[in-house]
């Protein structure tokens, strides 16, 4: 993803994803508010804009952090490194989004907060694997050691996912009396709602990468300072 | 691996001399069994629905305890390096650590049952399906807890990032212990609870060869 | 060529310990390093185990090595013969455990928690004499022993000098004077 070893400013591809997913980032609002309310959930189900999507880079984010890890591990370049842990960054804040508007959309429509259901419970666990990671990180002083560590926790952190999930599906699936209908949660999509859906999650992509590639070139400016 | 076992049975002889740090671990164990119980009691259906997850929170927690302790003895007496100082690839003091675990857990696993039985009321009729879900329980808790805490001996004050770390990979773990457990104390038929066992073996393949293949990584520096 | 480092700088931190160092050892040479505390000595010792990574540079090494820290580490709650033997096991290797424990006059079966600063030199001694790696890096090991422990000391390090390389980090100039070929000094330039 940086090709430059040291870069002195963020390279124009950068400034492009930056700019474009900024400018389109009030079409996408618009899109989202303009479009119909859903039959079932009346403007409710617009928390789906921003929650869909943020789960969705949430995912991708922390898939991308695995598999850098991985590729840390094999070659030990630090740029590598540098771009798990960006990832893992930019990952955290739109898990967070995801999670928070998750929470709030669910009050109205189950009547609690929190539901032990196998995505959401997930999504909370790798949640907190991703909050460790930044944790061990802090802990440890020498580099070297920092990046081997947090390329272990990124590998190991990940391959849980979908064990985590078959097994709170599972757990869940014995509960036969739910109290929470998730039915209630399904909504039918109307054209402009998938459109304003679709583009808002390539809105967020955009930003995504561009949060990405500047949090790296903080990262090698921090290496570089480090280095000194 | 000889070494392997030779480790894991140095361990086990440095701790049985210490005759204060087994004790110590067994009370911590038995009063938390019993606090539990009298939170819980003293009827005997609460107690009995309880008993296990009560269970694997109290061997949960023995497992951090017991592999921060596999390695504070290295860290305290500087004989780390001469474990890093040895020919070859370095797997070996993962799984001679991790049996060393293993071998103190799977007796004190038994005494769990035992004592569960006794405060908690849990039916004790199919003992080896039980015994069989602790073991695969177990050595899956310890397999991540194994290398977690290889990772923090060596950074001082640290230790506390060990439950935290750890947390957030053990939840298929406990959960599916759990609930194996909970469905052979309530008279399900193996075949049911054999899909918790499956996705324990799973679990357990996958953490302890990750454990393994990445635990020399984070040793050297 | 047993040990070569090349270019190997380390820093802890902001601090940097080694800068630029080039140092080379072939077998049989035994290399005195000097230096006031703190000038980095323990680091260097380590860096040349391949316990720790050097900063910049390269350290490449040839055959097995083995540090004896200053003081020595062991299990205070094994006795000797036990520890001897897990050590030999842990090499994969085999070795008359009982012989070196005479050589040194030290106790077989007494816990380690009982021996004098200076038994602990001594066994550390017969344990490296037992291993015999290739690479003998020692840190002070003169320090807590009496003239007779001494006196093994000089034994061994001529017996290492023979099928080995050693470098000995040392206060003791006489010590250095009577056993090395040459000496690498560390400190402020």
């Amino acid at each position: 993803m940086l090709k430059a070893a040291n870069p002195e400013r963020p390279d124009l591809l950068t400034w492009v994803l930056l700019g474009l997913g900024l400018a389109l980032l009030p079409v996408g609002l618009y899109l989202a508010l303009s479009a119909p309310p859903d039959v079932n959930q009346g403007y409710l189900v617009r928390i789906m804009y921003l929650h869909v999507p943020g789960a969705w880079l949430g995912y991708l984010a922390f898939f991308v952090t695995f598999l850098y890890s991985l590729l840390y591990l094999f070659r030990q370049d630090p740029r590598h490194d540098r771009v798990a842990m960006a990832s893992a960054e930019i990952g955290l804040v739109f898990m967070g989004l995801a999670l928070v508007t998750g929470m709030l959309w669910a009050r109205p429509t189950w009547g609690v907060y929190w539901t032990w259901e196998p995505r959401l419970t997930t999504t909370a666990i790798l949640f907190a694997v991703y909050v460790g990671y930044f944790l061990l990180r802090g802990a440890i002083e020498d580099p070297e050691l920092r990046r081997k560590a947090a390329a272990a926790v990124g590998v190991l952190g990940f391959i849980n996912v979908p064990i985590s999930y078959m097994s709170v599906k599972w757990w869940r699936s014995l509960h036969q009396t739910q109290s929470i209908d998730l039915t209630t949660g399904r909504i039918q999509m109307a054209p402009e709602m998938l459109q304003a859906l679709l583009f808002n999650l390539l809105v967020f992509t955009l930003l995504y990468l561009a949060f990405v590639r500047f949090r790296g070139f903080l990262a090698a400016l921090e290496a570089r300072k480090e280095e000194a | 691996m000889r070494r392997v076992l030779l480790l894991a049975l140095r361990d086990l002889r440095l701790e049985v001399r210490d005759r204060t740090g087994l004790l110590s671990l067994l009370s911590f164990f038995a009063v938390m069994l019993f606090i539990m119980a009298l939170a819980l009691g003293p009827e005997e259906a609460p107690l009995r629905r309880a008993a296990p997850g009560v269970l694997w929170v109290a061997l949960a927690f023995m497992s951090t305890l017991l592999s921060s302790r596999a390695f504070a003895l290295e860290v305290e007496e500087a004989t780390l390096d001469d474990l890093l100082l040895t020919p070859g690839s370095k797997e070996w003091i993962y799984f001679g650590k991790l049996l060393f675990q293993l071998l103190l857990l799977f007796p004190l696993s038994l005494l769990a049952l035992l004592m569960a039985a006794g405060l908690f009321y849990l039916p004790l009729e199919r003992g080896l399906p039980l015994l069989l879900t602790l073991l695969l329980g177990v050595l899956g808790y310890a397999s991540v807890a194994t290398f977690y805490a290889g990772l923090l001996a060596r950074l001082r004050g640290r230790e506390a990032l060990l439950p935290l770390l750890l947390f957030s990979l053990v939840v298929p773990v406990v959960l599916a212990s759990v609930r194996a457990t909970a469905g052979l104390v309530e008279g399900l038929p193996v075949a049911e609870v054999a899909d918790w066992w499956r996705l324990l073996l799973v679990f357990d393949v996958v953490y302890v060869t990750a454990g393994a293949l990445l635990f020399p990584v984070v040793l050297e520096g | 060529m047993l040990l070569r480092l090349a270019g190997v700088s380390k820093r802890f931190g902001r601090d940097w310990v080694l800068r630029d160092l080039d140092f080379a050892l072939e077998r049989g040479e035994v290399v005195a390093l000097l230096g006031p505390n703190g000038s980095g000595k323990t680091t260097l010792l380590r860096l040349m185990a391949g316990l720790l990574k050097p900063t910049r540079g390269r350290v490449e090494r040839e055959g097995k090595a083995l540090l004896l820290p200053n003081p020595p580490a062991f299990h205070r709650r094994l006795t000797a013969r036990e520890h001897l033997l897990y050590d030999l096991a842990f090499h994969g290797q085999g070795g008359d455990w009982a012989w070196a424990l005479g050589r040194f006059a030290l106790p077989s079966d007494l816990p380690l928690a009982a021996f004098s600063s200076g038994m602990r030199k001594r066994l550390a001694l017969a344990r490296l004499l037992l291993l015999f790696p290739d690479l003998w890096l020692l840190d002070e090991p003169e320090t807590a022993l009496d003239a007779e422990g001494r006196g093994l000391l000089l034994e061994v390090l001529k017996e290492a000098r023979g099928k080995a390389g050693v470098v000995l980090a040392t206060h003791d100039r006489g010590l250095a004077e009577k056993v090395a070929d040459r000496a690498l000094f560390l400190g402020e330039a």
